[in-house]
């Protein structure tokens, strides 16, 4: 029997349910594929066909999480005033007593809270897919989706060009945020401060590190000696 | 940038110091008692410059400790300086440590008796130490702390803050029901590395129990680390607001603003919003003399009445806890650091009233060897002298009755003079309380000095006095000291 695209999605949707669920109730590790399987009323066997291991299936959570937040975050952007202008949903006299321009840093950290606000149920297995996910070789999970790595870096890469710095990002400027991005990732999967306080300022601090990084990257290039021609 | 060790190497000596202070005009020495300035022109990013803060903030507080162990002898002075650099090191070395660093820094600036006077000044930038916080930071740690984003939290939220506060920064918003209100919000996580710093760095700094002076030193440390717990939780604040703000009726003319509990936390306040200007900015207005006098009475009003009703010391007492209103009323806004007085300070507050009232020299003296522990022994002669003269300018305004010039330079240097002869020959020690009686001795001294004001204290004060339900009646008629 052929099973239908649509049925297929249903299941698909049904077993990350089930193991979103799961693993909130009883915690990555105690969960097993079985115990998805059977709360997602399918066999073992089925499941396999969908998600090859249970990391599979954290993957594909977190990759759609990461997703969604990317488009809050684009909505929102786009909703807002470009930059150099206040960019607020507040009543307009809040806003004329005037914010800062959203600066560069401000606004990869708006990025990187958004995200963190998506991911805030899939915090503590974070750490079961950072080495695999979110590794800088890994590709996306279909043909569909691109890896996370690519999509992020798209959206930071746009960032980075609306504020004229496009000219400094190189493999390497967006290796360095990544590396930044997966630390701070896998400081907040552990972070036992109250409420993680503390990955706040480390995104605080770790942006605001690698802007003045690109910045002054940049004015390298804008510096360096000209070659001399012929 | 120069190297801590260049940093130490640069420090003026401890047998310096006084000398160096004296010397200053009285408007640097002002600048230094007035603690903590009117933010204005912060908002910035101080990640280059907060380094060198913090190694000048670490720098300061080496000397500071060198300077408690002169009289010990060389090898355990030597060793006690290898701990203590080292904990210098370490402090210098982590860069996440560098708010606990400023912060220290920053709290030593408030003590008057050790902090050399270049150093204040130095120090006096370090008040507005945590970095400011990008709106989009703040938001976050709005959500983190009351659940939601403040544009669902407040009808309107001012996305520029308007002051620094202790390790954070204020922002006006309205809340929904139409109040206007001051948002207080702390840097993420940096009240929990100051107190956890602090406390490494005590762990570095106990092994070296030297001198006469450590039990004083380690009372003075215990002040600075109350103090940081206090400044640095916004719900202990919240409670003191709530305690201080009964004291005053309308009629008084002071106003200390309402808490909104369901937008508070631990790390953010929201409170009333008081409008109105500083010190400074009220000077700049060139007010009336009736109009100083007037603010000035209201200082010393809301000073007593938090002493005798409220039995409280502000040990934050400076011109950026007060705000001159359009309509006349001061209002009172900081309670970051309060001294609840035990029985013991009441006891003896009650005792030292007899010689504020009556200005007698034999009934101060006795007070002040109750407080300071004298007896007659001859070698605390020259103790007793300094501190009975000292004590004698600060309860003359009180006893000698009618209208008291406190604008008066050579009257408010004697005071200084007096207490840095004190701080040199090491005789301004006492009570664990002292130095926040001192900060709150110069801090309204030096206020009412900068207002100018010509108050008759007496009158307020007895009418304050009458709360503390005291046994006057063998000096006082009701009104004033009897006799007069």
């Amino acid at each position: 029997m052929r099973v239908s695209a649509e049925t297929k999605n249903a299941t698909r949707k049904r077993i990350l349910e089930v193991a979103r669920k799961q693993f909130a109730q009883r915690g990555f590790e105690a969960t097993t594929t079985r115990d998805i399987a059977r709360a997602a009323e399918i066999a073992a066997g089925t499941l396999f066909n969908y998600f090859p291991t249970k990391e599979a299936i954290v993957e594909y959570l977190v990759g759609d999480a990461c997703a969604r937040a990317t488009e809050a975050f684009a909505a929102a952007a786009e909703g807002a005033s470009p930059a150099g202008a206040p960019s607020t949903s507040l009543p307009a006299d809040a806003t004329r007593q005037g914010a800062e321009p959203t600066s560069l840093e401000e606004e990869l950290f708006a990025h990187v809270a958004a995200i963190l606000r998506k991911l805030k149920p899939y915090r503590k297995y974070l750490p079961a897919v950072l080495e695999t996910a979110f590794s800088p070789v890994a590709i996306g999970p279909s043909d569909r989706q691109p890896s996370l790595r690519a999509d992020h870096l798209e959206t930071v890469s746009r960032i980075i060009s609306k504020h004229g710095h496009y000219e400094a990002l190189s493999p390497v400027a967006l290796q360095l945020y990544w590396t930044l991005y997966t630390g701070v990732l896998a400081f907040w999967a552990n972070d036992p401060s109250p409420r993680q306080e503390d990955t706040l300022a480390l995104v605080d601090e770790s942006l605001a590190m690698f802007v003045v990084w690109l910045t002054g990257a940049a004015n390298r290039f804008e510096t360096a000696p000209k070659r001399k021609e012929g | 940038m120069p190297s801590v060790a260049e940093l130490i190497a640069a420090l003026p000596e401890p047998a310096e110091e006084p000398e160096a202070r004296e010397q200053g005009p009285l408007p640097e020495l002002l600048a230094a008692w007035s603690l903590r300035p009117v933010p204005v022109g912060w908002f910035r990013r101080l990640r280059m410059l907060g380094t060198l803060q913090a190694k000048i903030g670490a720098a300061y507080l080496f000397h500071w400790l060198r300077g408690w162990f002169n009289d010990a002898d060389e090898n355990k002075r030597l060793l006690a300086e290898t701990h203590w650099r080292t904990a210098v090191r370490v402090l210098d070395s982590m860069s996440y440590l560098r708010g606990a660093t400023m912060k220290v820094g920053q709290t030593l600036a408030n003590f008057p008796d050790i902090v050399p006077r270049e150093f204040v000044e130095t120090l006096e930038q370090l008040h507005f130490s945590a970095p400011p916080m990008h709106w989009s930071l703040l938001k976050e740690m709005v959500h983190n702390e009351l659940g939601d984003d403040p544009e669902n939290l407040f009808a309107s939220f001012d996305k520029r803050a308007f002051a620094a506060a202790s390790l954070g920064q204020v922002h006006r918003a309205r809340l929904k029901t139409g109040e206007d209100v001051a948002v207080k919000i702390q840097y993420p996580g940096i009240a929990r590395t100051i107190r956890e710093d602090f406390r490494t760095l005590l762990l570095f700094l106990l092994p070296a129990r030297l001198g006469r002076d450590w039990e004083n030193t380690k009372e003075q440390f215990e002040d600075l680390r109350l103090r940081l717990e206090r400044e640095t939780d916004y719900e202990q604040e919240a409670a003191m607001l709530e305690k201080v703000r009964p004291l005053f009726r309308e009629d008084d003319g002071i106003v200390v603003p309402r808490v909104f509990r369901e937008h508070s936390t631990a790390r953010v306040m929201t409170m009333e919003r008081l409008e109105g200007v500083h010190l400074e900015a009220f000077l700049a207005t060139g007010p009336s003399q009736e109009l100083r006098n007037a603010f000035a009475r209201k200082m010393l009003r809301a000073w007593y009445r938090m002493m005798f009703t409220g039995r409280l010391l502000n040990g934050d007492m400076h011109p950026g806890n007060f705000l001159f209103m359009d309509d006349g009323r001061l209002g009172v806004i900081d309670f970051g650091f309060m001294l609840q007085l035990d029985d013991t300070l009441w006891e003896l507050f009650r005792k030292m009233d007899r010689p504020l009232t009556t200005g007698r020299r034999d009934e101060r003296v006795a007070v002040l060897k109750e407080w300071s522990w004298m007896g007659d022994d001859p070698a605390d002669h020259d103790r007793l002298r300094l501190s009975e003269e000292f004590a004698d300018w600060q309860w003359q305004a009180r006893y000698c009755g009618g209208e008291f010039d406190f604008g008066d330079e050579a009257d408010f240097r004697r005071g200084i003079d007096l207490f840095l002869e004190m701080v040199r020959k090491r005789y301004s020690r006492s009570r664990p309380c002292t130095p926040v009686i001192a900060r709150q001795l110069f801090g309204w001294r030096s206020m009412l000095y900068r207002l100018g004001a010509k108050v008759d204290v007496a009158p307020i004060a007895e009418e304050e006095v009458l709360s503390t339900g005291w046994d006057r009646s063998e000096y006082t008629d009701g009104k004033g000291r009897l006799g007069t």
